[in-house]
């Protein structure tokens, strides 16, 4: 009986049409603006600071893996979107003890110092380019510390369930297009943790995934403790899980400095 | 009970020709099914280790097949201008579908490090355009200055660029090429020249031009023979079915190979080029004889009749062995070349049983009146053709001992050619020297890296054996050595990697571009280098786990010489340099797998033609029950063979894979004159009581006749070919000439000779006198 699974299915696939274009209809919905910048506010600079363990499972599309441990602090430097990073690297251990540091600048680009501790040199790194692999997973450096509101405009797509969640489905087009030009964002109504994000090239292919595969309410902060972003053209996906997240630790000023990439501070890096 | 069909068609010529029409329907509707393969790794079978370790490296270094875009200016590309319409061109391929954007190399997609004063500077090469000559040359100074970019992304003159653009697989490069070629079109102005380059290019580009070629090709070659048949016969009712018999045997043919599931390969689409003249020997021996009978009999059914009883044996036999010669390719281990032995041998058996068939009941439905009245103007026995071959009949027969020594000079002269042969083969120079990809080809590495990649891949035996520093250095010691060749352009590892890394974190000093000596530092490096550069990039050289290392070998020719040579360059290098504990070292690439597949193929071709010549002696010593006429028939096959590659390799011709193909076509072409030479003559010997001179003086009648005109349709009918620019469509065309020419100068000039000669010494006809 193929035919009437058919009809079955037709009638289905309407049903779910006439939904999702009666909840385009949402007169009590947030303009996309606000939407996206509740989201990238909860998502990069929830609290003033933060101390977290990231562990990262970069996986080639064979299936075989790499792994980066690090412990990562941020410092939120003003309500402008100015940032401190630090990050020291636990694993993989030949390169344990590297430290990173990024002064992330809201209205320019990013200084990013690096302590190469094989050799026992700083280096400042100059680069234009936010959107290059960060340590070379899927995420990008702007994944990691943040984007600016205004480099996207927002449109409001419509409001439905994901993942059993009432959620805004917000498209995002970049001004100045880079390797991708579109970001569609599916965002908690509620929390407004970006569930899920897909990534569209100028061929308006689909060419990244990202999902929020676990949250957790840390702190009072809706934390996304466990995430993925997949990378459709290469099949490589990195897989990154937060451990031991704590808020408002009261990091210090000072921490992000050169000297502290040489000797790491003690008391933040176990 | 060939026989009774063949009585059953005259009967019935009607239902016959309908029963054929029928069936052609059926094996022509299995045309729609066509599935087209110009792939020539498929050249090796799906399991050959070289071919498995080849994907292997591509999945584990995440390598995709290159279409490489040059760009060159002569007054230099790097001004404004130039570079305004370089970076339109790059995000304009950017977008075309198939593309692996993210890891397009170029100067707008690919990062530089720099390094001043403490400070790396991370950026696209090309970030902005230069407003003026000295940001220019700033920015070629700064590609040259990068061992990782420079000849690679732009030439050492500064007059070029290159433009890497990796796609989702090998058949899309044809299209994507097009398309990048309308988009350079648009954008590039007229003072800038434009090139593709690379394998997957030349090899999909060839099999869309090889179906071009092939609808072009086999209807001229059609005409051609149409034409020569006509200026023969002068009836067209009588040479239609001869055409038609050869296009149904190539419907059947291909009709059943594209049904029984296989893929048309390059092999496999020259299969109607081959089965064309196949099946128009058949018809024009029969059409020939007919001729010669008609008049004298005024009735077309008993002609045929009698026509058909003379060559049943001698057009049975060349059917046997021409299909046996083709079958004997299923013995090489190359897929394509065994479905086109069998596929062949296949269409000969169905073209014999067509020609016994579909002519016959053809000509039966010809009006007997216009038929006798269209012979009654003919005369085709006292033509200037017969003359001359008589006179040359007598010649041959009275200096049968000067003409046999000046027949053996000429072959020893032919072995000789056959032994300087050149072994080689470059998919690229299948293409006319004036075709844009070989243009591209020469440019591109004139000025760049080398177009043709190849790789050297070590292999350890634990994850991170790579970081190793003695690995490092044993790495970049075997680049060295590799780059010594003149055909290697260029050489890429992780070792280059590390040690530019080293160079850029030192504020680039020169004596600091060097490999550091502890592991922790290689291991720092490359982490710094994914920390700022694209990722993509190092997957090429190195796996996942750090185990295996890729080196990228680019080489400016792509000719499998260069290759063997290059091989046997490292071979020699890793005997006298021990390779470090633990790891061991493989050849792969495309470049190196065409390599491969070519040895295979000559090999294979060359044991697969001697079992097929030794099946046909065989064969033909039991045909005439005598070793020694079966040794003298296959002289003309022997000549055919030898003087055709001989000149091939005097005229500076490689022997490559289209080279190789023809040799089977000589055993299924030049044996046929042979046969029906000696068979006939035989027949007629018996007849007149083993007067040897009056049986040659007849077959200087209408054998020859019908030899000679086969050997001209052929020869003459596929010239064509030889205006095609690709290459072994040339071959194939001059190879129907030469093979002709010789085999049937052969059969002609030296048996009769020979068969005066070696009469009472290698063959006796007086044990079958008796039996008359």
């Amino acid at each position: 009986m193929k035919f009437n699974v058919k009809i079955i299915k037709g009638l289905i696939a309407g049903l779910f049409v006439s939904v999702s274009v009666l909840s385009e209809v949402n007169a009590a919905a947030p303009d996309a603006r606000t939407i996206v910048n509740n989201s990238l506010n909860l998502f990069y600079s929830a609290a003033n600071d933060m101390s977290v363990n990231v562990k990262m499972r970069l996986i080639n599309s064979q299936g075989k893996e790499r792994q980066r441990e690090m412990t990562l602090l941020r410092k939120d430097v003003n309500d402008a979107g100015d940032q401190h990073y630090y990050i020291f690297f636990h694993a993989p251990s030949d390169v344990k003890s590297t430290t990173f540091m990024v002064w992330k600048h809201a209205q320019k680009d990013d200084d990013r110092w690096i302590y190469i501790p094989a050799i026992k040199l700083v280096r400042r790194i100059a680069a234009d380019d936010k959107r290059s692999s960060f340590v070379g997973s899927d995420f990008t450096y702007e994944d990691v510390s943040g984007r600016n509101i205004n480099d996207e405009t927002h449109k409001l797509l419509r409001s439905v369930k994901y993942a059993q969640r009432p959620v805004y489905v917000v498209e995002s087009t970049l001004k100045r297009p880079t390797d991708y030009v579109k970001r569609v964002s599916w965002i908690d109504q509620e929390t407004w943790v970006p569930l899920r994000e897909e990534y569209f090239d100028v061929r308006n292919q689909k060419v990244r995934i990202f999902t929020a595969d676990k949250i957790k309410k840390i702190n009072n902060h809706y934390t996304v403790t466990e995430r993925t972003m997949k990378n459709l053209q290469t099949g490589h996906q990195t897989k990154a899980v937060f451990e031991n997240v704590k808020y408002d630790v009261g990091l210090e000023d000072n921490l992000f400095n050169e000297r502290y990439l040489r000797n790491p501070p003690r008391k933040w890096i176990q | 009970m060939l026989n009774r069909l063949i009585e059953l068609c005259m009967d019935h010529p009607k239902p016959a020709l309908w029963f054929i029409f029928i069936l052609t329907i059926g094996f022509g509707t299995q045309f729609l099914k066509i599935k087209i393969d110009t792939d020539p790794e498929n050249m090796l079978s799906a399991n050959q280790p070289d071919r498995v370790l080849y994907n292997q490296i591509k999945k584990d270094f995440g390598i995709n097949d290159l279409v490489v875009v040059g760009v060159t200016d002569h007054q230099g590309i790097f001004r404004t201008e130039p570079l305004i319409r370089i970076s339109k061109l790059i995000d304009g391929i950017l977008k075309i579908d198939g593309v692996i954007t993210d890891d397009v190399v170029s100067l707008t997609t690919t990062n530089n490090v720099k390094s001043k004063g403490g400070l790396l500077e991370v950026r696209r090469i090309l970030k902005e355009i230069p407003e003026n000559d000295i940001d220019g040359i700033l920015m070629r100074r700064a590609i040259a200055d990068n061992p990782l970019l420079s000849e690679k992304v732009a030439s050492a003159d500064g007059r070029g660029i290159a433009i890497y653009v990796p796609i989702a697989s090998k058949d899309q490069a044809a299209r994507i090429g097009s398309e990048i070629k309308i988009l350079a079109k648009d954008v590039l102005s007229k003072e800038q020249n434009f090139y593709l380059a690379g394998l997957p290019i030349a090899e999909d580009q060839f099999g869309v031009e090889m179906f071009k070629q092939m609808a072009i090709m086999s209807p001229a070659s059609g005409m051609m023979i149409f034409l020569l048949l006509w200026y023969m016969f002068r009836k067209v009712t009588l040479i239609l079915p001869v055409m038609a018999v050869s296009m149904i045997t190539v419907v059947w043919g291909m009709g059943l190979l594209i049904g029984m599931g296989h893929t048309v390969h390059i092999m496999s689409s020259m299969i109607p080029v081959f089965l064309m003249p196949i099946a128009v020997l058949d018809s024009v021996h029969i059409l020939s004889d007919f001729y010669d009978r008609y008049p004298g009999i005024g009735d077309r059914r008993e002609t045929l009749r009698q026509t058909v009883k003379e060559l049943y044996t001698p057009m049975l036999f060349t059917s046997i062995t021409s299909s046996v010669g083709f079958a004997s390719l299923m013995l090489a281990p190359i897929p394509p070349v065994q479905v086109f032995g069998a596929y062949v041998a296949i269409g000969i058996i169905i073209a014999w049983i067509l020609t016994l068939t579909f002519v016959p009941a053809s000509i039966m439905l010809i009006n007997e009146e216009k038929l006798q009245e269209k012979f009654s103007h003919l005369d085709t026995k006292n033509t200037g053709l017969t003359k001359a071959l008589q006179s040359f009949g007598q010649f041959v027969y009275d200096k049968a001992i000067p003409v046999s020594v000046s027949a053996a000079i000429i072959l020893v002269l032919g072995f000789w050619g056959v032994a300087t042969a050149v072994i080689n083969d470059n998919p690229v120079n299948w293409f006319a020297k004036d075709h844009d990809i070989r243009v591209a080809d020469e440019v591109m590495n004139e000025k760049f890296g080398g177009t043709y990649m190849a790789y050297v891949v070590l292999e350890g035996t634990a994850d991170d054996d790579i970081k190793r520093p003695e690995v490092m250095q044993y790495m970049e010691d075997l680049q060295r050595a590799i780059e010594k060749d003149p055909s290697v352009g260029k050489t890429s590892s992780i070792a280059d990697i590390v040690s530019q890394v080293n160079y850029v974190i030192h504020d680039s000093e020169l004596s600091q571009r060097k490999l550091p000596k502890t592991r922790e530092e290689i291991a720092q490096y490359i982490f710094l280098y994914q920390m700022s550069g694209d990722v993509g990039d190092l997957d090429n050289f190195v796996d996942y786990g750090y185990r295996n290392a890729n080196i990228w070998v680019q080489m400016k020719q792509g000719d499998n010489l260069i290759m063997a040579r290059v091989k046997d360059r490292i071979d020699k290098f890793v005997r006298e340099n021990p390779l470090p504990i633990g790891v061991t070292f493989k050849w792969s690439g495309l470049t190196y797998i065409n390599k491969v597949w070519q040895d295979l193929m000559v090999d294979g071709m060359m044991k697969a033609i001697l079992g097929g010549f030794l099946v046909v002696l065989i064969l033909m010593s039991a045909l005439f029950r005598s070793v020694g006429l079966g040794i003298i028939s296959m002289l003309p096959l022997t000549f055919a063979i030898v003087m055709s590659y001989g000149l091939a390799s005097y005229f500076g011709k490689d022997y490559d894979m289209p080279i190789a193909v023809c040799s089977s076509l000589a055993l299924g072409l030049s044996i046929d004159f042979a046969i029906h030479f000696m068979q006939r003559c035989r027949a007629c010997l018996e007849k007149h009581e083993g007067d040897f001179e009056k049986a040659t003086f007849i077959m200087f009648g209408e054998t020859a006749r019908a030899i000679v005109r086969n050997a001209v349709v052929i020869a003459i009918g596929f010239l064509p070919m030889v205006t095609s620019h690709l290459g072994p469509y040339n071959t194939v065309g001059m190879f129907f000439a030469s093979l002709m020419l010789f085999s049937s100068l052969t059969t002609l000039g030296l048996l009769p000779g020979l068969l005066k000669l070696s009469r009472g010494r290698l063959w006796d006809i007086k044990i079958q006198l008796k039996n008359t």
